[in-house]
């Protein structure tokens, strides 16, 4: 980089070297969470786009303005869109990538060119799914289950490989974030002084590098088979199409607690500045993200139980199930009693925040329905499941991602959003997702299947109320999306600490210069908010001067 | 660890090397941050091989038969070499960091050298191996059509490149003029036969041997036929046999067990009319089921009495060690599914020979480097991270190699 050393340390991160040739080739996790960012943005309007798609086919029973062949295409890149290119790189790549090293006061994650590297896997991830969908689209369920995956006529072959890649992408990004942790984390912070976003990300870093590698094996087969016929999981050549099942679940669940995990690490970041408050049961939360990880990598049979899995192991993976409950309950009743007696702000981010509150809750015990056996044979393939992922992965994870969004923003782009915009779009987002997604419950206990184009009369209303839901939704995303681009040259100019954070990102200039911080910054207790005070002029939150002398580090 | 935070940028001079990154402490933090960083990466890597192995793990519980047959394929000796090939080189590749660490320039650019040639000799002995495979029709999904069994017993195979292949016959429209006339009344005018005759793939006819023994030995040919039933079981059954007329290949239809569970089989051979003779006897049949043996037995042939209540004992005909009986085994035509035994094994073997691949590449880079000597007492990092990605690999190969070519 051909900066001056005065540069380095006067000019924000996004002044430095201009230019867009820089910019693809910049080493700055900065720079690098941003245009992961754009991207993801992108991702999420296209992967929106199709979800309406499938909705406004389903507006009216019968009606068939897409046809059947295209419906199937729909759901399946709205899926294939939503996980892989959005809601799975979605908070660690966009938010961490920008964050985390700040939040260690360190001056970039432990591996800039493997992070470039990610960058561009997730590029060519993205090309490649273009390419399907360019090609015809694929018609096989995100979860390209064998053998329909490979007989199908349409565009596998691109939307694998696109998978495959992106899997790599997350796999280093896990390995990035895991490694800065250990290793550039100032003296004075120890395991239990840090931000509880890094323990989440740490988790989730974790599952990343274990679990992600047996979806890349497990999609390179399916690419070698249908490319050139190897067997592994076609059963006229004496294969096993349920192992495909397993191998894509054991992936498959622990990603998705790679979606939730850092969203939760946002909300705890978000319960306590707009409480201000320290955090109610820090360590538990520490905790219990780690064993989150650690547990979901066990119940992946609960994806499986009318695949014709024995009995016995239906059993255990129940079990497992309800155990895996127990630590996102924990966090629950964490944030629940940070809130109480909390001075809360109802500004954007908190809006999400009590959004993810009530989102998820729903989302997880819906989830533990679906453990109990009984329940899941009547519920399996219905718009019971749909509403419930999309609760925890659209209604947490995405909200949250939004959340973060909303709240790092001045920091890492220099400009405020639209306050007031912000917060209707934050309203229109939970009425119109709660529209969507509750009628779903309803119709999906009263057998309405997924995946269907088609359906009796019976559920026209729920049906009805669930588009008109998802309209009222992506328009506020629509909305959310236009003006945070509007806002990065047309914003308030944003102060150093809007929001009177205690996390170190706060004392680091807005927006970062290209290593963060000119100078080593100081580190304070963390979510302890005593000291700091409004700056009513300018929204700057800044510390009153020290009087005697204070202990560091955490509870 | 001291303050992660970058002081004065004067250059990298008093880092003691010019690869330590601006982002580094020092050389030291560097140094740990690649091992904690190289270290992740070849867990991820264990379990990005592990579905394959959990494969492994199942089809062989599954169906131990097939994986008791399928292993002789497998040449011992090439896999034993492959073995010592690649610990030699995960010698001379952990040797590498030593010169390093101790300065020894020349010594280093040799090991490194050394590790490239191993891992080259590694991939020629795979060429060696898989080539063989796909001369012989061994092969994966549906290309599973070996020349022999696996005791090395020739075998019909369906796609006719076997060696000692004298000729092979195709349903062109040559053939089929030159096969008017062979049969009472004419292909053209049996829609049965026709369809059979529009829907065969070429037959393997396997030659092995000179003279007129030539012929003897391809009797076991057989051709991929249609797979609808005839209509009419007893009209094509009841074809008498007939000679043939001169100088022309003409149509035998024999049973033959490879193809009989399909339905009915044409067979076309097409020989050596000086050994064979003229005589070609045409003989049409359906196929038979296979014979009920007399006494029930089990997987291995071994008779199965009932013994008390609820009980069964196994009466072995004769004595025969588990040896022999693998050897048996391999004599015959491979158990159905046979095929899955190969794509597991392509699939493992392919992969890890990708790893090899990359392996060289990473190593070609590091030789290129050392040979501008970057690396010495102060800056290693590269060589003894590579060096623990090839072990990875050897370790990978450590398992594979008894799980496939040794265990039966």
């Amino acid at each position: 980089m051909s900066t001056t050393h005065d540069d380095e340390n006067t000019k924000s991160y996004l002044e430095v070297n201009p230019g867009w040739r820089n910019w693809l080739v910049t080493l700055d996790h900065k720079r690098i969470g941003m245009m992961y960012l754009f991207g993801i943005l992108g991702a999420l309007l296209l992967g929106g786009f199709f979800a309406l798609l499938v909705r406004a086919e389903l507006f009216m029973p019968g009606l068939t303005f897409v046809g059947k062949d295209w419906y199937n295409k729909f759901f399946t890149l709205h899926g294939a869109v939503m996980v892989f290119l959005v809601i799975i790189p979605g908070i660690p790549a966009a938010l961490g990538n920008m964050i985390l090293p700040i939040q260690l006061g360190a001056p970039d994650v432990a591996f800039p060119r493997l992070n470039l590297a990610s960058f561009y896997l997730w590029c060519a991830g993205a090309t490649l799914l273009l390419l399907a969908v360019v090609l015809g689209g694929v018609d096989t369920g995100w979860t390209f289950y064998t053998p329909y995956s490979l007989q199908s006529q349409t565009a596998v072959l691109p939307a694998v490989l696109g998978a495959f890649l992106l899997g790599f992408s997350s796999i280093f990004t896990g390995l990035n974030f895991l490694v800065t942790i250990h290793k550039f984390r100032p003296a004075k912070m120890g395991w239990f002084q840090m931000p509880l976003n890094v323990w989440a990300l740490y988790a989730t870093a974790l599952m990343q590098v274990l679990a992600t590698p047996v979806l890349g094996i497990t999609l390179l087969l399916l690419f070698v088979e249908r490319f050139i016929g190897i067997g592994v999981f076609d059963p006229t050549l004496g294969g096993d199409p349920v192992l495909f099942q397993h191998f894509f679940w054991f992936y498959s669940h622990p990603a998705v607690y790679i979606m939730i995990l850092p969203a939760m690490g946002v909300v705890s970041e978000l319960m306590t500045v707009f409480c201000r408050k320290p955090i109610f049961g820090y360590r538990f939360i520490a905790y219990s993200s780690v064993s989150l990880a650690l547990l979901s990598f066990l119940v992946w049979g609960h994806h499986m139980f009318v695949s014709g899995q024995s009995r016995l192991a239906n059993m255990v993976f129940s079990a497992l199930t309800f155990s895996v409950g127990i630590p996102s309950a924990i966090k629950v009743f964490n944030w629940a009693s940070t809130l109480y007696k909390g001075d809360i702000r109802l500004q954007t981010p908190m809006l999400y925040a009590l959004s993810f509150l009530i989102l998820f809750t729903i989302g997880g015990l819906t989830g533990i329905f679906l453990a109990i056996l009984s329940v899941d044979v009547q519920l399996h393939d219905t718009y019971f499941v749909v509403a419930h992922f999309h609760y925890v992965m659209m209604g947490s994870a995405l909200v949250a991602f939004l959340g973060g969004l909303h709240y790092w923003w001045p920091k890492v782009s220099g400009r405020m959003y639209p306050e007031r915009l912000g917060q209707y779009c934050a309203v229109g987002v939970f009425v119109g997702f709660n529209l969507t997604f509750l009628p779903q419950f309803v119709m999906g206990s009263r057998g309405m299947p997924r995946r269907y184009w088609d359906y009796d009369p019976e559920y026209w209303h729920y049906h009805q109320a669930s588009t008109i839901g998802a309209f009222i939704l992506g328009i506020s995303l629509f909305i959310v999306v236009c003006y945070m681009m509007w806002s990065f040259k047309n914003g308030k100019k944003a102060s150093q600490n809007p929001w009177g954070g205690t996390t170190l990102e706060w004392s680091a200039p807005t927006p970062p210069t290209l290593y963060n911080f000119p100078e080593p910054p100081e580190l304070h207790e963390l979510y302890v908010y005593d000291d700091l005070v409004e700056d009513e002029a300018n929204g700057n939150w800044v510390r009153k001067p020290a009087s005697g002398s204070r202990p560091a580090g955490g509870h | 660890m001291s303050q992660a935070q970058h002081d004065a940028h004067d250059g990298h001079g008093d880092h003691g090397s010019p690869f330590i990154q601006h982002h580094f402490d020092d050389g030291q933090h560097q140094f740990d941050t690649g091992k904690l960083g190289i270290w992740f990466f070849l867990v991820q890597e264990i379990l990005f091989f592990s579905a394959l192995f959990v494969a492994y793990i199942l089809y062989r519980n599954h169906h131990p038969e097939i994986f008791a047959y399928a292993h002789h394929y497998l040449d011992v000796k090439w896999g034993a070499i492959n073995t010592a090939v690649l610990i030699v080189s995960s010698l001379t590749a952990a040797w590498s960091v030593r010169a390093a660490q101790l300065n020894q320039q020349k010594l280093l650019v040799g090991l490194l050298a050394a590790t490239i040639a191993c891992a080259f000799g590694f991939l020629g002995i795979k060429y060696v191996e898989y080539t063989h495979k796909i001369h012989e029709g061994i092969l994966f999904g549906n290309r599973f059509d070996p020349c022999v069994s696996s005791g090395g017993e020739a075998l019909p195979n369906k796609k006719n490149h076997c060696h000692g292949v004298k000729s092979s016959v195709v349903w062109d429209a040559k053939t089929k003029a030159a096969a008017k006339g062979c049969l009472e009344g004419d292909f053209d005018q049996d829609p049965a036969m026709a369809r059979i005759q529009a829907s065969c793939e070429v037959a393997e006819v396997t030659f092995q041997g000179t003279g007129a023994k030539r012929v003897e030995q391809s009797r076991r040919s057989i051709v991929a036929c249609d797979t609808t039933p005839l209509e009419g079981k007893t009209g094509w059954a009841a074809r008498r046999p007939r000679a043939a007329s001169s100088a022309s290949p003409c149509w035998e239809l024999i049973n033959n067990p490879w193809v009989c569970p399909k339905g009915p089989a044409a067979m076309v051979y097409y020989g050596d009319h000086a050994a064979r003779g003229h005589q070609i006897e045409i003989e049409v049949a359906n196929c038979k089921a296979a014979p009920k043996p007399t006494e029930p037995t089990d997987v291995f042939g071994d008779v199965v009495r009932p013994g008390g209540p609820g009980q069964a004992t196994y009466v072995r005909h004769e004595p025969v060690s588990k040896h022999e009986l693998a050897l048996e085994v391999s004599n015959g035509p491979p158990p159905p599914h046979t095929n899955m035994f190969f794509s597991i094994y392509f699939a493992m073997t392919g992969l890890h020979g990708l790893h090899v691949l990359m392996g060289i590449f990473v190593y070609i880079w590091l030789l290129i480097r050392a040979t501008k000597g970057q690396f010495g007492p102060a800056y290693f990092g590269p060589v003894d991270y590579a060096a623990l990605y090839w072990h990875l690999v050897d370790l990978i190969w450590i398992f594979l190699f008894p799980l496939l070519y040794l265990i039966h």
